[in-house]
């Protein structure tokens, strides 16, 4: 029987850093934890960043970040430089990246397709070089689509068995 | 297993006569002098590429001292067991030595070694250098040994024989390099066989991986020896690759969970959770795993051992700790299953101590190395997880002894399925965990706090050096909190206080007010004095706590609402309490917005009144006292609209803030403030204009004019008088308040100044005031009441308009308290609408004064009178205007300039000559007919009053249409009427007042009945003339004839001398007062030549000495040149330059004009009279007849 992949919380972050949407999906943990794996995560991805312009990749996925305690960190930045961040449940098994990726693409889709909502816009200032307001915007309550297409992900994971 | 120390082993032998000799030992320590052997390419028949082996350390050893027994092992070795090479080497000088002894020698070897499987044979030949020096026989003979060699054994392609030139005393290393190759060469070659052997073997078992019998420990030995092997000839990558699709096997086998090859999960044994992880030799694991009894536990570690040797080898030492933090968090996860068969906290201690053995191995295995800066900070990143990891497990011993309590941050270590767990398992752990430390700590708070926070720092200096900072920053807090706990509140809340500001800048609002929270918490538990700090920590933890994210986390209270709600009543208190005023820009929880951009007026009052929307975004209500909003207007003019306001509900609150001294116009938000007691939260809204051009306007209110609030106006004054100071007429009207006092100040951007010291009030009932240097303060207006004030202004006629910003503060008898202020920006022309051109005209004592008046701008200028004035009729100068009195108005426009003549006859010398002064009543066409309009209008409105409240729109309408159409001007200049065009009225009272208005404004009449009419006094200096010469010409009746003939009686004829007679009369009558002494001036006159009229004769230039009245004449005589009405040649008469007098280093020329008193006089010259004789022919009489 193939292992379940299980998604404890999920964090998109601006390319500027600043945390967009940070949802988790474990009951009864403290939030803060997550809060604090998505904010030093950001300090191995810079990392990752680094190697990869010297390397010149253009991959997005950023493999497994680092592990602590009971939770596996993976990255993931968009063409765009928006990071997500996804914190797996550890087991003691072997993790495939395509899962991995799978995941993350489901999420950067959730992610598009969410900040393409043209009210976004709507209050935002329009120069140019705010811009990343708006991005920060589909992650407030006010807009729920972004969180549901999230928590989706979010329980799908859990429930569908990643093929083996 | 001492893999290790495994080597490729070569194998020599030699004839036993020759080994004994020292010859060969000679030999064997130059050949030992060349390995390691270095630079082998394995071209490998079942890899892709070539791999290249740096260095490889071979072991000789003699033939007969191999064991041959291990063979029979069933175990899979290392194929290095074997060797892999077999030497021999041989002496032989000659055939004939070669066929007797040698031969048979080398075939016994070659026997026993071909035979081997996987093993190479190689024959030396050793021969002496001076041997081959040696030419001829020698040389044969040699070749002949060496060949047959080869043809006896060598029978395949492969060289195997190789001569080796050699002696003790010329050890040159060149010579062994044919040898070497051919070493190199045979060790890869019977390498690359037996490793394809095994590989097939490997391969093989793999595949029966399905099948019955089959098992995963043998399947591992047999793989391990691959990677052993492959280690050995040092090539770690391929090595480590074997032990990875071991591991991925082992998992697989764990997916299936048929672990019947393994013993139980863990056996642990006493020293377990000590010792150091990556010992491949503190079990004998290889044992283990043949008896089929290993743990996993035991195996794993031991294949993690393995890894990380390999890769320590390849120097990838962040990726050992990355290994080891993976395998001991996952790895633990398994333990816990089972979590109830072990000794109480195996598992933490276990973590713990392999976590920090593997960070002293890496650092072990670092010390030779040398690692570029960026690999090092990796390195040390990984080893910062590794202690991070350690301190994690020490969360979990403190909060189980209760050294530490069971909340963030140290329950985020807990595993998910923790319970808390009991004294007793505490006091066994002590027992059980054999890691001196960790036991201690757990009996001894204060060690354990000493460990904690030794392990914390260790951890944060190597994420420091790794530059990750928010690594470091966690465990920042975590000390922090540990101080708290501790009850070092001072250390804990500096930390607390300094670590939002690592957090705030991005947005992690979360973090930032869960630092705040503690920052607060330990604020309030340590007792300290809620002053002006701890205002700046809970300001900011609110602004967190209202973001978004900051809710989530609020930690510490169930009801965070009243949590909130108790903090900001807090937060009142301490407000009152401030010393000084405290300003908090930005604050996120609180804002305001404008709801109506126009505001409106007071209408009761002077003043007007603004509507805002301040959006609380607390959950409770907010205590304030005072709501304000400034707004900036032009010329960095600013006013604040306040209201006093004594709290902000949650969700929206609508004020409607009041200004009481708001001049009219657009304004753009500038800056908000809500006050509560004296802390200030503030926002700036003006924009800088970078951010403008990015599209980010400025929101705008527009204040709209209030009719009837107190207004200043700037008037030029009616009557401008040149030569006097200029002024400006203030003109301040009261509108619908009593006035108590009103100070007015002027200031001009052009730096013109004002001397209000020197201010008049004009007009009737003129109010008190007061003047100081600055500004001018009236007294006790009524309400309606206008004054004017006329203040002198420095000159400002370099400027066409002056621009005047007016500052009037004042106080209405009503409302004594409130000190309006009013900021008004007016232009007021200051230049002149005309320009005026004079010329003079001299004759005789009399003057003609000409003034051409024109326009300075595009606008008619009416003028009704002009008058030059005498300051003294006595002084002798009377003035005769000869305008005639009609047409009374004269308008000028640029086309057409007025022009004014003026005739003055003066007496001669005047001690002193006051300038005259010339008075133009006038007013600029616009002017007049906007106060023909008021009139019209007024007129219409005077008879129906209903109409009162539409005059202005009215009046506007008319200016409208008068300045859009110009095709009433003329009609109007000649008769007054005033058609207004392109005015359709409708059919309702504004239709029928405009009417009625143009109906008035049709009629006619005369421009001097209505209106003002605007003054200018310009000061005209009598000119002054030395000379001045009538110079004339007359013509005489014969030369002789001095009288003057009033009637000429001879006609004149072309060609024939005409007498003249020049005369110049000279007057000194306009000379100026101080040259009125002199008598005479010499002069010169001038006739001028027309050729083509006249010839002169006579003295045609001459010089004189002119007297004051006197007559110079001279007679000439003129010959007219052709007949005609000819002009008389004009006479030039100039002054000489004065003798002997020189004023700034050139001649003095006396003014001097002349005037042809001839200029207008022609004469008829009539063609050359003569006799003309006709000749008629009277014809022959009769003869035809």
């Amino acid at each position: 029987m193939p292992p379940q992949l299980r998604l404890n919380a999920v964090a998109f972050v601006s390319p500027q850093n600043h945390p967009i949407l940070i949802r988790t999906f474990v009951q009864g943990q403290d939030e803060l934890k997550y809060h604090y794996i998505a904010h030093t995560s950001l300090d191995v991805i810079d990392e990752r960043i680094t190697a990869a312009i010297a390397s010149k990749s253009t991959e997005c996925y950023l493999n497994l970040l680092y592990t602590m305690e009971d939770v596996a960190v993976y990255g993931y930045m968009t063409p765009l430089k928006v990071k997500i961040i996804i914190a797996l449940a550890l087991t003691d098994a072997v993790v495939r990246d395509a899962d991995v990726l799978t995941i993350f693409r489901a999420l950067h889709t959730a992610y598009r397709q969410s900040v393409a909502n043209p009210f976004l816009r709507l209050n935002a200032p329009i120069d140019g070089y705010n811009d990343h307001a708006i991005l920060l915007a589909a992650g407030s309550p006010k807009w729920k689509a972004f969180r549901k297409r999230v928590d989706d992900i979010g329980k799908a994971v859990g429930v569908v068995a990643v093929s083996a | 297993m001492a893999s290790n120390a495994q080597r490729v082993v070569v194998t020599y032998a030699a004839p036993l006569v020759f080994l004994s000799t020292d010859h060969w030992k000679q030999i064997y320590a130059s050949l030992a002098s060349q390995l390691p052997l270095r630079n082998l390419h394995w071209k490998a028949t079942t890899r892709p590429t070539i791999r290249t082996i740096q260095e490889l350390d071979v072991k000789l050893v003699s033939l007969e001292t191999l064991r041959e027994d291990q063979t029979a092992s069933q175990i899979p070795q290392s194929i290095l067991e074997k060797p892999l090479l077999n030497i021999y080497v041989f002496i032989c000088e000659d055939s004939e030595a070669y066929k007797a002894t040698t031969r048979k020698q080398i075939k016994d070897w070659h026997a026993t070694v071909s035979q081997r499987k996987n093993q190479e044979w190689l024959l030396v030949h050793v021969v002496r250098p001076d041997q081959s020096v040696a030419q001829g026989r020698l040389f044969q003979m040699k070749t002949s040994v060496l060949d047959k060699v080869k043809a006896d054994f060598n029978t395949d392609k492969k060289d195997r024989c190789v001569q080796l030139v050699w002696s003790a005393d010329k050890d040159n290393p060149a010579v062994w390099a044919d040898l070497i190759t051919k070493i190199k060469d045979g060790i890869l070659s019977a390498f690359d066989t037996a490793l394809t052997q095994r590989e097939e073997e490997v391969r093989r078992s793999e595949g029966q991986r399905q099948m019955p019998g089959w098992n995963f420990c043998t399947f591992f030995i047999l793989k391990e020896s691959l990677a052993s092997s492959l280690e050995g000839m040092n090539l770690y990558e391929d090595a480590l690759q074997q032990y990875y699709e071991l591991e991925a096997t082992f998992f697989q086998v764990l997916r299936e969970k048929n672990l019947s090859w393994f013993g139980p999960l863990i056996t642990p044994s006493s020293s377990d959770d000590y010792a150091p992880l990556l010992a491949v030799t503190k079990k004998p694991y290889r044992d283990l795993i043949l008896a089929n009894t290993i743990s996993v536990f035991d195996f794993r570690v031991y294949l993690l051992a393995r890894q990380c040797a390999l890769l320590s080898k390849l120097g990838e030492l962040e990726e050992v700790c990355q290994k080891t933090v993976a395998f001991l968090t996952t790895f633990a996860r398994t333990l816990r299953d089972v979590e109830d068969t072990l000794p109480p906290f195996f598992i933490e201690s276990w973590i713990y101590s392999s976590a920090l053995s593997v960070v002293d191995q890496c650092d072990e295995w670092a010390r030779p190395l040398e690692m570029p800066k960026n690999e090092l900070a990796s390195f040390n990143a990984a080893k910062g997880e590794l202690v991070e990891l350690a301190r994690q497990q020490l969360d979990v011993f403190g909060i189980a002894a209760h050294h530490l309590p069971n909340q963030p941050p140290f329950s985020l270590s807990l595993p998910t399925s923790y319970s808390i767990s009991k004294e007793s398992q505490v006091e066994e752990a002590s027992k059980t965990i054999s890691k001196a430390e960790l036991a201690t700590a757990l009996k001894d708070k204060d060690t354990f706090y000493e460990l904690y926070v030794s392990v914390t720092n260790r951890a944060i200096e190597l994420y420091v050096s790794a530059g990750r900072r928010k690594f470091a920053l966690k465990l920042h807090g975590s000390l922090a909190a540990l101080d708290v706990h501790r009850g070092r509140l001072s250390n804990a809340l500096q930390t607390f206080t300094s670590l939002p500001a690592h957090y705030s800048p991005h947005g992690w609002t979360s973090l930032e007010a869960f630092m705040l929270n503690r920052a607060l918490d330990i604020h309030a538990a340590a007792e300290k004095p809620k002053d002006r700090e701890w205002i700046h920590i809970l300001l900011h933890f609110l602004r967190a706590y209202v973001d978004d994210m900051g809710k989530d986390l609020l930690l510490s209270n169930e009801d965070s609402e009243a949590y909130v709600a108790k903090l900001v009543q807090a937060l009142k208190d301490a407000a009152h309490e401030l010393d000084s005023d405290t300003p908090y820009p930005d604050h996120t929880a609180l804002s305001m917005s404008i709801v109506d951009h126009d505001a409106k007026l007071a209408e009761t009052r002077d003043g007007s009144l603004l509507k805002v929307i301040i959006y609380n975004r607390l959950p409770c209500e907010l205590p304030v006292d005072e709501v304000e909003v400034q707004l900036a207007g032009r010329e960095n003019s600013r006013i604040s609209f306040t209201e006093k306001v004594s709290q902000l509900v949650p969700g929206k609150n609508e004020f409607t803030l009041f200004c009481p001294s708001s001049s009219a116009g657009t304004y753009t938000l500038f800056s908000t403030e809500i006050s509560l007691a004296r802390l200030h939260f503030q926002w700036k809204h003006a924009k800088t204009t970078k951010q403008i051009r990015a599209g980010s306007v400025p929101t705008l209110v527009r204040i709209p004019r209030d009719t009837k609030a107190l207004d200043v106006r700037l008037k030029q004054p009616s009557r401008i008088e040149l030569g006097t100071p200029s002024r400006v007429m203030v003109v301040l009207w009261t509108g619908r308040n009593d006035v108590a006092t009103a100070r007015v100040q002027l200031s001009a951007p052009s730096g013109i100044q004002f001397r209000y010291q020197e201010a008049e009030v004009t007009g009737e009932d003129a109010p008190p005031i007061r003047k100081d240097d600055e500004s001018i303060t009236f007294l006790d207006l009524k309400q309606g009441q206008t004054v004017v004030a006329a203040v002198p202004h420095s000159d400002a006629s370099s400027y066409h308009f002056m621009r005047v910003n007016i500052t009037v503060d004042y106080v209405t008898t009503s409302e004594p308290d409130v000190t309006r202020n009013l900021r008004l920006s007016r232009v007021v022309a200051t230049a002149l609408p005309v320009a005026i051109n004079v010329e003079d005209f001299f004759r005789g004592t009399r003057l003609f004064t000409r003034f051409t008046l024109s326009t300075t701008t595009h606008q008619h200028v009416r003028v009704r009178s002009t008058h030059l004035l005498s300051p003294n009729e006595a002084d002798g100068v009377k003035v005769t205007s000869c305008l005639a009195q009609k047409p009374s108005v004269v308008t000028i426009t640029p086309a057409q300039p007025g022009r004014f003549l003026f005739q003055m006859d003066a007496n001669r010398g005047q001690a002193v000559r006051d300038p005259l002064k010339l008075q133009i009543s006038y007013r600029m066409l616009r002017e007049e007919v906007e106060s023909l309009i008021e009139l019209a209008v007024g007129e219409a409105v005077s008879e129906t009053p209903a109409l009162e409240r539409l005059r202005q729109d009215m009046v506007d309408i008319l200016v409208k249409a008068l300045e859009t159409d110009a095709s009433w001007v003329e009609l109007y200049g000649v008769t007054g009427e005033l058609v207004v065009p392109g005015v359709k009225p409708d059919e309702d009272e504004l239709g029928a007042g405009l009417r009625r208005a143009m109906e008035i404004l049709n009629t006619r009449r005369s421009p001097a009945s209505y209106g003002e009419w605007r003054e200018i006094v310009i000061p005209v200096d009598v000119p002054q003339m030395h000379i001045l010469a009538a110079a004339r010409l007359e013509i005489l009746e014969n030369p002789f004839s001095h009288a003057k003939s009033q009637k000429r009686t001879r006609p004149l004829y072309a060609g024939q001398p005409i007498s003249a007679l020049l005369t110049v009369t000279t007057s000194f009558h306009w000379t100026p007062p101080e040259d009125t002494q002199v008598e005479s001036y010499a002069m010169r006159y001038d006739i001028e030549d027309l050729t083509q009229d006249w010839l002169v004769s006579g003295r045609k230039r001459g010089d004189f000495v002119a007297k004051d009245g006197e007559t110079f004449s001279v007679p000439i005589t003129l010959i007219a040149l052709h007949h005609g009405e000819l002009a008389l040649p004009k006479v030039g008469v100039t002054a000489l330059p004065i003798p002997g007098e020189h004023r700034m280093r050139s001649t003095v020329i006396p003014g001097c004009e002349t005037h042809q008193v001839h200029g207008a006089e022609k004469v008829l010259v009539l063609p050359r009279g003569g006799r003309s004789t006709f000749v008629v022919n009277m014809g022959v009489a009769n003869t035809s007849m």
